[in-house]
């Protein structure tokens, strides 16, 4: 789900992170409150593919995207086409769609450490309550970062299980996870001291 | 040369639990190329730790480069590098430019400066393709090389690696080795159960149940640790 950075030299990659984030997130509030008119819904369409090209990565990226998408949608129709008229369905569902997908464009265009520069600048007010905005910012940076590591020792587990011909249960699965995640945090937290962080 | 000494004063490190795993400890080193050598739970990566400070001795004191590793640990902590075996747990940011940044924040350099250090210590470890790729998309000796290179671009006086070539195949091992043991200008403690790494150190010191049982010439210390397996 977490769509890393592309390098490129469109509008979008140029545009400061901040102004970037602040666009998308009135794009996304813009989306989820439009009535449910299907000449709105496929403005929306157009919106995000426009987008897309604009950023220079093509509509086979948004249907990419998309493609990992899928089950969400799946699950969104199924649990709503038996009570919901089918328009507001469809609506629901391209908006939920339209704002990840526009979501995603925010990370695929901009760097990791400006956007979480831009989160640091925009949570500095909250120093009066006592936050400290770097943390938040590099506890983003790390749960990016960490991500891919967890599921890939949920991958490891699952082969483990399967080598052993363990049939798949799921506290047999949770309960090595959740070791193996602790067991990584403390040794993140290791190599953060190491790195000067305290 | 006291510069770069690394001096331990009867350090006694206790874990919780009552295990000693560091026992009444003195030693002095000063070489460039340091290999600490010694069976599973023998102390070594204890030692390796109080370096730089990730442990802290029950008694005793550690003075390396002149400096407290518990009073003075963030000054210490920029004079002296640690690499750890597991090259996944080292990485901190999403992509590999990004990681080796992080190791210069707070450091009052402009952007434009540590653009240019990230760049040219990437080139130097041979990852200048991959600055934007996201750093767990690397193989197990690229992430190494990544982890070296985040510890090197805060131009640090010692590196402290512990069994870094415990994870790696054999070509990796090498480069990583190599790049440790005959690229890096810096004084280096390496950790390993890889004798040949050792027998390339210019002091080899030994330890056996958290006691230092033997120091000196890489080649003697080995051989006597080899023959003492055999016996056991």
């Amino acid at each position: 789900m977490i769509s890393l950075y592309r390098p490129g030299d469109s509008v979008f990659h140029r545009l400061p992170a901040g102004p970037k984030l602040l666009v998308v997130m009135a794009l996304a509030l813009a989306v989820s409150l439009a009535p449910a008119e299907p000449w709105l819904l496929a403005g929306t369409a157009v919106l995000v593919s426009g987008g897309y090209l604009l950023a220079g990565l093509g509509l086979a990226e948004a249907g990419r995207q998309l493609w990992t998408l899928r089950w969400l949608v799946v699950v969104m129709v199924v649990s709503q086409v038996f009570f919901l008229p089918g328009r507001t369905v469809a609506a629901n569902v391209v908006r939920v769609v339209a704002v990840i997908l526009l979501a995603n464009l925010v990370t695929l265009t901009t760097r990791t450490d400006d956007l979480v520069d831009a989160i640091e600048r925009a949570l500095a007010p909250l120093r009066h309550l006592r936050v400290n905005p770097g943390r938040v910012a590099l506890m983003l940076s790390m749960t990016i970062t960490t991500i891919p590591v967890i599921a890939g020792y949920a991958a490891q587990i699952r082969e483990a299980q399967r080598a052993r011909g363990v049939p798949v249960a799921p506290l047999a699965f949770v309960v090595p996870l959740l070791v193996m995640a602790l067991k990584h945090a403390d040794d993140l937290a290791d190599a953060l001291t190491a790195r000067g962080v305290d | 040369m006291s510069e770069r000494a690394i001096v331990l004063d009867n350090v006694s490190v206790d874990y919780p639990g009552g295990r000693t795993a560091v026992r009444e400890l003195s030693v002095r080193l000063n070489e460039r190329r340091i290999a600490v050598i010694g069976s599973n739970g023998s102390g070594k990566s204890t030692f390796a730790r109080t370096l730089n400070g990730l442990v802290t001795p029950s008694t005793g004191t550690v003075r390396v480069h002149g400096l407290d590793p518990t009073r003075q640990a963030k000054e210490l902590r920029r004079r002296v590098g640690f690499v750890f075996s597991n090259p996944d747990t080292q990485i901190i940011m999403p992509t590999v430019a990004e990681d080796a940044a992080f190791s210069l924040r707070r450091r009052g350099l402009s952007r434009a400066e540590i653009a240019a250090r990230v760049a040219a210590a990437l080139e130097r470890v041979g990852l200048s393709d991959y600055a934007d790729s996201p750093a767990h998309s690397l193989s197990g000796g690229e992430k190494q090389l990544l982890a070296l290179c985040a510890v090197l671009i805060g131009e640090p006086g010692l590196v402290v690696a512990d069994e870094p070539t415990a994870y790696l195949d054999g070509v990796n091992s090498r480069r990583i080795a190599g790049f440790l043991l005959d690229q890096m200008p810096q004084q280096l403690v390496l950790v390993t159960h890889d004798l040949r790494l050792a027998a390339r150190c210019d002091v080899a010191v030994r330890f056996d149940g958290g006691r230092l049982v033997d120091q000196g010439e890489p080649g003697p210390v080995i051989a006597r640790y080899e023959r003492d397996q055999d016996l056991a």
